[in-house]
């Protein structure tokens, strides 16, 4: 079958609706997908940032405590060393000096003694960082121990930070030792394996809310100065009352404190902790959020990378079902619209079609066609034969109708055209057509005298609006034009208008 | 064609879900910009050692006046220095370019001020596991493979700032009873400089200030624009009426901070500030107004750090490696002071 015709046929009888809405549908469920998928992440984006916030609070409690006690085992094994050189009770400073000095299994850079006139035992370039930096004033808050502010140490060029022990000496003698150590020994205190560089620690004044790095994400910035108040300004706006009021409660002296704020999309959670052997100071600890959830972030990635290949597959899987419907479909679309033997439409899909020509309004000739003496040609050459006789006779009436018109087989021997009209002489030159097209059929496989036998047929054709204004009495008037004929003795045509009987 | 509906309906949910999940950035590096090749400071002479020279920015005053430190320290010390650098204090793979032009020059010493801390250290490493004596100026590194650094020590100098500050207010007939407040502007949070200079200031403040004398907890950040910090600090000004010091940080807010002060006839405010400028000069010179400014000396930086590769090739070794080459404080009274003014001298070059 020719294609153009038949998607006209399709359109004009418009079967065929279930595209339009598998599209539809299809969209409806990729929008629910979507939706859902949306909804999925984030609820799971926001269950992953209340779980950051609740830990990371408490590990950056923990973190500051566990800094905090570190710091305290400094304060002690350099206060337990002075008890222990108390307890030796040298006459000499000196003495105490060479003990500190050739220590070799010290972590510390260097050590040495304030003797009680204020004398210090130590190296020109050490003993030249006591006036610069104040330290006598640090030592001689040792109750027992205190520690500087951290400060860069001429002689190894980093940040430092020096401890002092108070220290008795020739009975009655009171002076202090004291040990510096790099600021990134705190570093290596504060490093956990689980979060890798991802905590921050400083030492933070409380008085001018200076604070000074010693472990973080930056290995560059350990040793670092920064200003609370000048942080501040990256803070986001909604959290900045409540970081101004953490650091007013620092100042007064307030001890663990957390704090949970955003710098941009990053959440933080901070919490402080009051050195005891340094007045005035704190250890602050802060998280981000995401460090704890990079994990789980990726987890919901593969989650949501899996979700994506199945969406793909069921997508795939959908469309190979839908396109074999639809191939079924069209089948039984055929099937159901087309005669299987001639391939002109069948009588149902005949009259769906026929009335929607009809409701265009135009003028057209519907025209039944009867074979004559279709039976005995069954009979006497068998169903091959007339098959191939019913297959001619269609193809003669498409070459002539197709263009301007429908055509079915109504019936056995029986077929239908509905055409356009312009002239009843036009439509009646195309029936005298298809008559003489089918002068020259032989009987395939007949005998020669056979052979020479002529398909003929009888034809009654009515006007549409002039003779009937509707289907079924068009299709009625038709026939009735048809009897006429066969009563007439057949091979021929006429028009119901024609007709005698209508006349009178 | 709907077949091409499908494949764009698959490619358009393959989007979407790749949208949906976590895009990883990556950090980008600054491009390396033109450096300045070396070239002689001063006569070369055949005999002398080859000290090479590797500044961060070629075009700026304040180097000027190291570059100026390193020819005189050739000139008086007998040896042929060269000159190179960056034109972009962030351009760490200039210098590293300009370190294997040096060391491909085969040179005795060389003198760095590093753009990055971390990322030259393998290069500082590199020069000295060649047993070439490296002198770093201004900035240190993260290693420990240098011999010696010359830099201001700025934690020391804020104290230094925030001890004249206190002086001032006390000149300006301030007692420890009195309720005062002082301002501070920056030129940027992101400088370690600034951050020092802030955190010394602070430091001393909250040590040695009455108690009773406020730091104003709202730090003015100019962000190196001097005419959003000059509206910044007329903001500030109305908003604290009452203020009686200002400190600015680094050059910029010093230049805006002197100008405000003098434009709104603040004779009451004392500015302390860093730097050399025609504003604050004019405001230090000024019999109405009481202001100071922290000169580093970035003169001795370049000459000492020369000096110091030469005594290390002589075959001593520095008895520390850190050296803070301290700071003036000019004003009204010091500025008379030969020391003070040759460092102004220099700064003024």
């Amino acid at each position: 079958m020719d294609n153009s015709k038949g998607k006209r046929f399709k359109d004009d009888i418009n079967l065929l609706k279930g595209g339009r809405f598998f599209y539809l549908t299809l969209i409806i469920c990729l929008v629910v997908f979507f939706g859902a998928i949306g909804i999925l992440i984030t609820a799971f984006n926001r269950l992953i940032s209340r779980h950051d916030q609740q830990l990371s609070a408490e590990i950056s409690t923990i973190m500051a405590e566990k800094m905090n006690s570190s710091i305290e085992f400094m304060t002690e094994s350099i206060n337990s060393t002075a008890i222990l050189l108390s307890s030796r009770n040298y006459d000499n400073p000196g003495q105490i000096y060479d003990i500190l000095k050739n220590n070799k299994n010290a972590d510390y850079l260097s050590a040495g003694f304030i003797d009680q006139s204020g004398e210090k035992f130590a190296s020109d370039e050490e003993a030249s960082e006591f006036a610069k930096w104040d330290l006598l004033q640090t030592a001689a808050l040792a109750n027992p121990v205190s520690i500087s502010a951290p400060y860069r140490s001429s002689v190894y060029g980093q940040p430092v930070i020096t401890l002092f022990a108070s220290l008795n000496y020739a009975d009655t003698r009171h002076g202090y030792m004291f040990i510096t150590y790099k600021l990134s020994e705190l570093q290596r205190i504060a490093v956990t394996r689980s979060l890798g560089n991802d905590v921050e620690i400083w030492l933070m004044n409380a008085e001018s809310a200076n604070i000074i790095q010693c472990a973080g994400s930056d290995e560059h910035s350990i040793g670092s100065w920064a200003n609370a108040y000048l942080s501040m300004q990256d803070i986001n706006k909604e959290d900045v009352p409540v970081y101004s009021d953490w650091l007013t409660r620092i100042r007064h002296l307030e001890d663990n404190i957390g704090i949970s704020y955003s710098v941009g999309d990053t959440f933080y959670s901070q919490h402080c902790s009051m050195i005891s052997s340094m007045p005035g100071w704190y250890v602050v600890v802060r998280i981000p959020g995401n460090a704890l959830s990079a994990t789980m972030h990726t987890f919901r990635n593969y989650v949501l990378y899996f979700l994506a290949v199945l969406l793909v597959v069921v997508i795939v899987l959908i469309a190979n079902m839908y396109r074999l419907a639809k191939r079924d479909n069209e089948i039984l679309e055929a099937l159901s619209t087309y005669d299987p033997l001639t391939q002109v439409l069948n009588r149902r899909a005949f009259d769906t079609a026929a009335a929607k020509w009809i409701a265009r309004g135009k003028d057209c000739a519907l025209i039944f066609f009867d074979l004559d003496y279709f039976k005995q040609v069954n009979d006497k050459y068998g169903h091959n034969i007339g098959d191939s006789f019913l297959t001619t006779f269609s193809d003669v009436l498409k070459k002539n109708f197709s263009e301007n018109g429908i055509i079915s087989r109504f019936g056995g021997d029986e077929f239908v055209v509905l055409t356009d009209l312009h002239s009843v002489e036009e439509v009646s030159a195309l029936i005298r057509k298809t008559n003489s097209d089918l002068s020259s059929f032989k009987l395939p496989g007949a005998d020669k005298k056979d052979r020479e036998f002529s398909i003929s047929f009888s034809s009654g054709a009515a006007r549409f609006p002039y003779d009937a204004d509707e289907l079924p009495l068009l299709k009625k008037r038709a026939d009735t034009a048809l009897y006429k004929v066969k009563e007439l003795g057949r091979n021929g045509y006429l028009w119901y208008m024609d007709l005698p009987e209508k006349n009178a | 064609m709907k077949k091409y509906c499908f494949t764009f309906l698959i490619i358009i949910s393959s989007v979407l879900f790749t949208a949906c999940c976590d895009a990883s950035g990556s950090a980008s590096e600054s491009a390396a910009s033109p450096v300045t090749h070396f070239e002689p400071l001063g006569n070369i002479s055949e005999n002398n050692k080859n000290i090479y020279v590797i500044l961060k920015v070629m075009d700026s005053s304040y180097w000027q006046v190291i570059m100026n430190g390193c020819k005189a320290a050739g000139e008086d010390l007998g040896c042929n220095v060269y000159c190179g650098g960056t034109n972009n204090e962030t351009d760490w793979q200039g210098q590293r370019v300009l370190i294997e032009e040096a060391l491909a020059a085969k040179p005795d010493a060389i003198i760095l001020s590093p753009d990055d801390s971390i990322e030259l250290s393998s290069d500082i490493d590199k020069i000295h596991e060649l047993g070439i004596p490296i002198a770093l100026i201004d900035t240190a590194a993260n290693t420990e493979s240098f011999d010696i650094v010359y830099m201001t020590d700025n934690l020391y100098a804020g104290q230094n700032a925030a001890k004249e500050m206190i002086a001032c207010l006390r000149e300006a007939g301030y007692s420890d009873y009195d309720d005062i407040s002082v301002g501070i502007m920056v030129g940027t949070a992101k400088s370690q400089t600034i951050n020092e200079r802030l955190a010394g200031f602070y430091l001393y403040w909250a040590n040695n200030a009455p108690g009773k004398w406020n730091i104003i907890s709202d730090i003015m950040n100019c962000n190196g624009n001097i005419d959003q910090g000059d509206g910044m600090a007329n903001d500030f000004l109305a908003a604290h009426p009452d203020v009686v010091g200002l400190y600015a940080t680094n050059n910029g807010p010093t230049r805006v901070l002197a100008s405000v002060v003098k434009d709104n006839g603040r004779q009451d405010i004392t500015v302390v500030g860093f730097d050399f400028s025609d504003e604050i000069r004019e405001l230090i010179e000024s019999d109405d107004f009481r202001a100071s400014t922290v000169l580093q000396r970035q003169y001795d930086m370049g000459y000492r750090a020369v000096g110091s590769v030469l005594d290390i090739l002589a075959g001593n070794t520095p008895p520390v490696r850190f050296i803070d080459t301290g700071v003036v404080t000019v004003n009204k009274e010091s500025m008379s002071q030969p020391e003070v003014m040759e460092v102004m001298d220099m700064n003024q070059e």
